[in-house]
């Protein structure tokens, strides 16, 4: 196998003085579906965070195609290449559905594609094409879902790392936005999934972590961990 | 006088007389037509002036909007604009309105530099430090400009031929004035909603961690909004300076009307400060004609608390969201 696109390496961050992850280390190859999994308060989220440098890594390394990008803010690493869908949408409410799509195409290397962009943005959700003028706010927890996923896709990611993508949404519109990121898989996104509904993040991933407590407790093809009855019956509940 | 006039009108039967004392003459009503004119040349003038206010008060709450801080270098710098506008005036000669410029520029690089001294380290900190640090730089530049030019009036002399409304003339200054609050609050306002710098202003505001996640920097974009904040600060000083005489001092009673302006327009409304600044202006000129001026500072601060008592967001505010 090649150099994976993203490397974490033993990374250690929390929150104020409390330290949630105690070296955390995944490998994300280009162009497969990598999925972190784990029980409430494992630290999937804050592992996100920590990669992003949205909580500032304490410990450890993170590698983005090559390049050593562990210090860098968080919008330098989204102009790197590097997006994050953040859980709970956080889209700019007081602005258009276009205005949104702007934002995400912020840095310069989206800039150019902006509306090659937008266009397969309309594409994949045709309903925020026929909403671009209306607020963001406005919008129900579903069409702010596909916003959201739309907004990142603008930055052009190399990697795009989503969080808790079906929470608080209907059975149906979870069904559909994994059809969307099925799409983006053949298209050869790579793609870091952070999701409560295990099986649909397990049917979709080639490769599965799961973390416990802040550190990895197992990982493999994701159709292995699936199987595997002591991670479903003491982490996944399942 | 109803009532005497029906009691002489009942000996003919005629409503209205053509002649006779109870007719008022024209130089009976001159006073009261005078009185009328004069109210409201005086509320025009106040809308003039506040035009200006609301210039002033956007650069105040568009720096609350975007970082949450409310900025106590709002009066200082509304003096610095004075000043600027003044030394460019009598050192260089330059025209007043010419010297908007550098002044707006001079403002921009001079909030810039604030930001990254005094405010960087406390935005999303609790509303006190903010408080603090900002009121500590305020006191520097005040002491300083209090060195330079002691607590003296000055003035930017300067008269534009204007027009006459009654007893009450309208110097071309005042016109002015509030044609360029009026093109700058515009220019804001197209800049806010049009520009690649503008929405990101905005989407800082809206959500910060989310503009950061889609490659916004951040701090940078705050800086500069505060930067912008404060330009537009001095450039109501420079245009105040155009109008009235002032001190060293005088910035600071502009910024207390500034919170009446911001509360009016709405918390972190550019847009609606100017709408604000026009409507505290308006009192001004209609009350100024009856009661002593010192008395309107105190019925603006009575305003100004009533105001957030009943309508928290302010007056013009939209409607909150999530």
């Amino acid at each position: 196998m090649t150099e994976p696109i993203l490397t974490i390496t033993d990374l250690e961050t929390g929150y104020g003085d409390v330290q949630v992850l105690w070296g955390v280390s995944l490998q994300v190859p280009a162009g497969r579906v990598t999925t972190i999994i784990g029980a409430n308060g494992a630290g999937k989220t804050t592992t996100l965070y920590g990669t992003m440098g949205w909580l500032r890594p304490w410990r450890g390394r993170i590698a983005l195609k090559g390049e050593d990008v562990t210090h860098l803010p968080a919008w330098a690493k989204t102009q790197r290449g590097l997006v994050l869908i953040p859980e709970g949408r956080q889209l700019f409410n007081t602005m258009t559905v276009d205005e949104n799509l702007d934002m995400g195409a912020f840095s310069p290397r989206a800039r150019r594609g902006r509306e090659i962009n937008r266009q397969r943005v309309f594409s994949l959700f045709p309903r925020l094409q026929e909403r671009r003028r209306q607020q963001a706010g406005t919008f129900s927890g579903g069409e702010q879902q596909m916003l959201a996923v739309g907004r990142g896709l603008m930055a052009e990611p190399d990697v795009l790392m989503i969080d808790e993508l079906s929470l608080g949404l209907s059975p149906l519109l979870t069904q559909q936005l994994f059809i969307t990121l099925k799409t983006l898989k053949q298209q050869g996104l790579t793609i870091v999934l952070v999701e409560q509904n295990v099986h649909l993040a397990l049917a979709l991933s080639d490769y599965a972590y799961v973390l416990a407590e802040g550190r990895v407790f197992a990982e493999g093809p994701a159709h292995e961990v699936a199987t595997r009855s002591d991670i479903r019956t003491a982490y996944l509940g399942l | 006088m109803i009532v005497s006039r029906s009691q002489h009108n009942t000996n003919n039967k005629l409503v209205f007389r053509p002649d006779g004392e109870d007719h008022p003459s024209e130089s009976e009503h001159e006073p009261e037509r005078r009185f009328m004119l004069g109210l409201f040349a005086s509320m025009l003038d106040g809308v003039l002036v506040g035009a200006v206010y609301g210039l002033a008060a956007s650069g105040l709450t568009l720096i609350w909007g975007v970082m949450d801080v409310i900025n106590l270098t709002h009066g200082a710098m509304v003096t610095m604009g004075m000043f600027g506008v003044y030394l460019l005036f009598t050192e260089t000669g330059l025209n007043p309105y010419a010297a908007l410029v550098p002044v707006a520029a001079l403002g921009f690089v001079a909030g810039v530099v604030v930001y990254w001294t005094a405010v960087h380290r406390v935005v999303g900190r609790p509303p006190l430090m903010s408080l603090l640090t900002t009121f500590a730089v305020n006191l520097m530049v005040i002491g300083t400009g209090t060195i330079l030019w002691s607590t003296s009036p000055y003035n930017v002399d300067v008269n534009l031929p204007g027009f006459s409304l009654g007893d009450y003339t309208f110097t071309g200054n005042h016109l002015l004035a509030a044609l360029a609050a009026l093109i700058i609050a515009g220019g804001l306002s197209l800049f806010l909603g049009r520009t690649r710098l503008g929405k990101a202003i905005r989407a800082v505001a809206g959500n910060r961690m989310a503009a950061e996640l889609m490659g916004i920097p951040s701090s940078q974009v705050l800086a500069r909004a505060f930067g912008i904040g404060i330009a537009l600060a001095a450039l109501a000083g420079a245009l105040i300076a155009t109008l009235f005489p002032f001190t060293v001092l005088s910035g600071g009673s502009y910024e207390l009307k500034s919170f009446v302006v911001t509360v009016l327009g709405g918390l972190g409304n550019p847009t609606g400060a100017l709408a604000g600044g026009i409507l505290l202006g308006l009192m001004e000129g209609g009350l100024t004609p009856f009661i002593t001026v010192s008395w309107i500072p105190v019925i603006e601060f009575a305003l100004f608390v009533a105001v957030l008592i009943a309508f928290p967001h302010g007056l013009f505010a939209r409607r909150p969201r999530r």
